[in-house]
């Protein structure tokens, strides 16, 4: 399976503390490796990088979130490797 | 019923087919109020303490509401339109979340595998992508573009077509189907999902038909859609979490569970919450 390393980058109501862990959690599910560059109450950005399909749902996994936190749009970009 | 189940209280929901309603009425449960529903000119609902309840007659059925609906039941068109059969199905009661049901309903994937050589068959199961939207002036999910090859599509249907499907949620427990019409090109057929919330983990089924079909006789078009809905039902009671999750948890949707996810969004969006589950277990 081909491997990506991506910026994702979350805009919405994310100052809830649950968050940042529940994205560690669900990456960890997925199996890909994640760092989170970026984070305040209205945008988060992680580089991630893993198998290009489970990037996808991690996608799918973070528009919905958790209970607290209104996830409003996730923008996808690729991250030079190096 | 705790007061995040008010979003929900305040929409409409079917409570019986107008048409056979028995002389005493039926006796039912709305989110875990009983209410019955009483024959006559004008029909009435009626819950614990002789409140009577709004009533709205539409598509075949009537629609009630523990709460105070801020608008009218949603439109179908195609409901008017002149040519079209409407159907009646009759109701399947079954053990899950009424937004189980609604989840169920909006799942292509699951075709080849439980409406094996109907809906779908082996090897074709990949789901191609298409288009889903929450569309804000309507405010409904929207799925469109869908594509998927179908043995027997329909009762009408003499062999296996690739159909063309669209998906809308005007409400948090009924969604309307948009079919490639067998019998018309270029026109839909259209299949309803009515679902009365019983209770969080009890439904009763209403799904409802206008259709381009001047053949099939009425008795083998229900007979076909509660057949659908039979085999849905063994996969529905089976489900576990039984409330649908609106934080995925330990699932892992991909990107065939599209629409799935935007209907939970939108709940999610509105609070829509009777029937779900909100944290992850």
């Amino acid at each position: 399976m081909p491997t990506a390393r991506e910026r994702m980058t979350i805009r919405g109501s994310l100052g809830a503390d649950s968050f940042l862990p529940w994205i560690a959690r669900h990456a960890a599910r997925l199996g890909l490796t994640g760092e989170v560059r970026h984070a305040d109450a209205a945008r988060v950005d992680i580089d991630i990088a893993g198998p290009a399909d489970l990037i996808d749902a991690m996608e799918m996994g973070c528009l919905l979130g958790p209970i607290d936190v209104w996830i409003e749009t996730i923008d996808r970009a690729p991250v030079p490797s190096g | 019923m705790t007061t995040s189940s008010q979003p929900m209280i305040d929409q409409w929901y079917p409570v019986a087919l107008a048409s056979q309603l028995p002389p005493e009425g039926r006796a039912t449960q709305l989110m875990g109020a009983p209410i019955v529903v009483l024959p006559g000119e004008p029909i009435r609902v009626v819950a614990g303490g002789g409140r009577d309840l709004p009533v709205t007659v539409r598509y075949g059925h009537v629609w009630t509401s523990l709460g105070e609906p801020s608008k009218e039941l949603f439109d179908i068109p195609e409901a008017d339109q002149p040519g079209r059969r409407l159907v009646e199905v009759g109701v399947v009661r079954v053990r899950c979340s009424p937004l189980r049901a609604v989840e169920n309903f909006l799942d292509i994937a699951h075709f080849p595998f439980v409406h094996t050589d109907i809906l779908g068959a082996e090897p074709h199961t990949e789901v191609g992508k298409y288009d889903v939207e929450i569309r804000e002036e309507e405010d409904e999910v929207w799925a469109t573009k869908v594509q998927f090859y179908q043995p027997q599509a329909a009762k009408s249907a003499t062999g296996g077509i690739t159909t063309d499907y669209m998906y809308r949620v005007p409400a948090p427990t009924s969604s309307v189907l948009y079919k490639t019409c067998p019998a018309r090109p270029g026109d839909w057929d259209v299949i309803t999902l009515f679902v009365q919330p019983l209770t969080e983990e009890l439904c009763d089924v209403w799904p409802w038909m206008a259709l381009f079909d001047d053949e099939t006789p009425t008795t083998d078009l229900i007979h076909f859609q509660q057949m659908i809905f039979l085999q849905d039902r063994s996969i529905l009671e089976n489900q576990i979490p039984r409330l649908l999750p609106l934080d995925p948890g330990r699932e892992i949707p991909t990107r065939a569970d599209l629409t799935s996810v935007a209907y939970r969004r939108w709940l999610k969006r509105h609070l829509f919450t009777y029937g779900a589950q909100l944290v992850a277990q």
